[in-house]
């Protein structure tokens, strides 16, 4: 019998990874633990081993080719003779896969397959062409960059790029690179491709409070109940979460507060957020990185009242509101994100969220704010009003980022993405000019230069 | 159990490449086997020498192999060089006590280069999609790593000083006109030696090691 070797997952977000070379040939004997192949994902590459003493039978997916995660790409045998059964069932792709005659191939356009296979492949014929279209397309890659390779005008592509480009047979030779130095992106095969490229909605991904089903847009047709912890006509008692938020917003009305607002356009950040999403960054982590940032220059609006005087804490900590599934709600802070990149900040920020709502936070990490997010907008929210929590200086309630038509300076009319940001305040150490300064700092930031968030 | 014992190497002469790769290796054997359960830590400087990642492609080295000393050696990435003047940080850890996920681990090296150079006051980043740190459009620091059954091999070098003539021979990580800077052309006064005690100190905080001598 085979055993077969996968695509292993190098990272939690890896899907699909690409095979750097084959250290052991078809026929070749394998010892348990022994590698056999190397798989790389961006500049780290991890040996694959072998689980058992055996031969390796077949190899099915070549050096240079890419295979999602899971995905079979070789077979290893336990005994020398059968070899040659697994080597005769897999004739054709190991044809495929050897022949030189592949870097010869008119350049046509790979037709593209649907990867999905039958699970029980009933028709072995068929599953054997599905494969050959495979190699197809990466044989394609492999001849591009032989025939680039050799003269000077080289092709720049990111490795997504790359891997998008050999799965849909796209020539990256005749695509227009639009990122640094004519470097071709995701989008741009894409776009070559002839697929639209999707921008996200802002506060898709940072889903801080999605309560239920994420998908609460107003042209759903799914009648979801709205969330509610008792039946009509029972009182229910509060339990200690809700009871504390009960708390700490009553403390607010003994807080003289005001309120100001700012409109964003976030066409710039919603291209700087889809190029790096793919990396795991989230909006919530964009955004906190953005207010972060401005508060460094703006101390006075991460200040807070005591009875001494006005407090300056020394970090700027970040403390975003969570909706708990069974009420009330938290919020873990993200500590001094001005020290953290963005990716870090990311992966923090989805440990965090995972943690609340397991309820395994400690009180340094829900306590600890110095300034609060506020961000409905993944309900398309046009504007709201937060209530500033206890022993803060004020909170930014962040509505949707809504195409909108606008006036430009120069006379024109044009559609842009704008998200309304709404300052709450305590005026005993927050003035209007201070809240002003900062949010017109922070539109800035995020109108102008969001690709400075990375670090 | 979670072992974050390492064994932590820093000679002050400079080392031969190969001798330096052959005691990774026997580390990380060791760790993969089971016979120990030290990580390794090794930072110090090369003599010049150019080496390249298994993907690697040979186009990117503009000069003839017998010229210089080239290795081809088990990490990911293109090729790069190494010579007086530029930190190299070697670290052997078993990822299975802390994250068996190698973007995280990259992300965490890229960190910890940012964090050296900004307390020496240089500002850089990292690039979407170029793993490495940079200076704007100019690399300062470069990463490669290698992996068997998590436990991870090379490691990340940082310009200080170094004569970056040397780079001109290759196509550094196969990114053309790709340039690359010194530390000290942002701060006149870096000493390599000052930057491999806050490399030390910052890796030590990040991985939270205890570190022992051998």
């Amino acid at each position: 019998m085979s055993h077969e070797i996968f695509m292993p997952a190098l990272s939690s977000t890896m899907t699909e990874g690409k095979i750097v070379e084959w250290l052991k040939n078809p026929g070749d004997k394998v010892e348990r633990g022994e590698s056999v192949l190397v798989v790389e994902s961006d500049k780290a590459d991890m040996d694959v081993e072998s689980f058992q003493d055996g031969y390796l039978a077949a190899v099915l997916m070549p050096a240079g080719s890419t295979a999602p995660v899971g995905e079979t790409i070789g077979l290893i045998v336990e005994n020398q003779d059968e070899i040659a059964s697994i080597q005769e069932q897999n004739k054709v792709k190991q044809v495929e896969v050897s022949s030189d005659a592949q870097l010869e191939l008119p350049n046509k356009k790979p037709e593209i397959k649907e990867e999905k296979q039958k699970e029980v492949p009933q028709n072995n014929e068929q599953e054997v062409e599905i494969k050959r279209e495979k190699v197809l397309s990466t044989s394609n890659e492999i001849q591009f960059n032989a025939s680039t390779s050799n003269n000077s005008s080289r092709v720049i592509a990111s490795p997504r790029a790359k891997k998008l480009a050999s799965t849909m047979g796209v020539e990256l030779a005749k695509v227009h690179g639009s990122g640094p130095h004519g470097r071709i992106q995701a989008d741009d095969v894409l776009k070559a491709n002839g697929q639209p490229v999707s921008i996200p909605w802002i506060g898709e991904g940072s889903s801080p409070a999605s309560i239920g089903t994420p998908h609460i847009q107003a042209e759903s047709k799914s009648e979801t109940l709205g969330n509610s912890f008792g039946n009509p006509g029972e009182t229910v008692q509060f339990n200690t979460l809700q009871k504390a938020v009960n708390k700490n917003m009553e403390s607010s009305l003994n807080v003289p507060c005001f309120r100001v607002g700012y409109s964003i356009n976030t066409d710039k950040l919603d291209n700087f957020y889809k190029k790096v999403k793919q990396n795991g960054v989230t909006m919530t982590a964009l955004l906190v990185k953005a207010v972060a940032k401005t508060l460094k220059k703006h101390p006075q609006v991460n200040s807070s009242f005591s009875e001494n005087g006005i407090s300056y804490p020394e970090n700027i900590n970040i403390a975003v509101a969570v909706a708990m599934e069974d009420g009330g709600l938290i919020t873990p802070v993200l500590k001094e994100p001005c020290n953290t990149d963005l990716f870090e900040l990311s992966r923090e920020w989805k440990d965090l969220v995972k943690r609340s709502r397991a309820k395994q936070l400690e009180p340094d990490e829900y306590s600890t704010g110095t300034f609060t997010l506020s961000n409905l907008g993944m309900f398309g929210v046009d504007r709201f009003d937060a209530i500033l929590p206890p022993g803060t200086g004020a909170i930014l309630a962040i509505a949707s980022s809504k195409p909108t038509v606008v006036a430009n300076n120069d006379g024109s009319i044009s559609v842009k993405k704008i998200m309304q940001v709404n300052l709450t305040a305590d005026h005993r150490v927050i003035y209007g000019a201070d809240g002003a300064s900062f949010l017109k700092d922070l539109s800035s930031l995020i109108e102008n230069e969001p690709e400075t968030l990375v670090a | 159990m979670i072992n974050r014992t390492s064994i932590i190497k820093q000679p002050d002469k400079i080392s031969f490449f190969y001798d330096v790769y052959k005691l990774q290796k026997e580390y990380q054997d060791s760790l993969i086997s089971g016979k120990s359960n030290m990580n390794f830590i090794w930072l110090g400087e090369h003599q010049l020498c150019y080496t390249l990642g298994r993907g690697s492609n040979m186009d990117n080295l503009l000069f003839s192999e017998d010229e210089q000393d080239v290795f081809k050696i088990d990490r990911g990435g293109e090729v790069t060089c190494h010579m007086p003047g530029q930190l190299v940080t070697y670290l052997v850890l078993d990822l299975s006590n802390f994250n068996k996920d190698l973007n995280w681990y990259l992300r965490k090296i890229e960190k910890i280069i940012i964090k050296t150079l900004r307390s020496f006051n240089i500002n850089c980043s990292t690039k979407d999609g170029f793993t490495g740190v940079w200076i704007g459009e100019r690399k300062i620091a470069s990463i490669g790593i290698g992996c068997k059954r998590w436990v991870t091999i090379h490691g990340f070098s940082i310009n200080v000083n170094c004569k970056l003539e040397n780079f001109n021979k290759i196509v550094p990580c196969g990114i053309e006109d790709c340039q690359m800077v010194n530390m000290s052309d942002y701060n006149k006064n870096v000493d390599i030696k000052e930057v491999k005690k806050i490399v030390k100190k910052i890796i030590h905080e990040e991985f939270n090691f205890n570190f022992v001598s051998e």
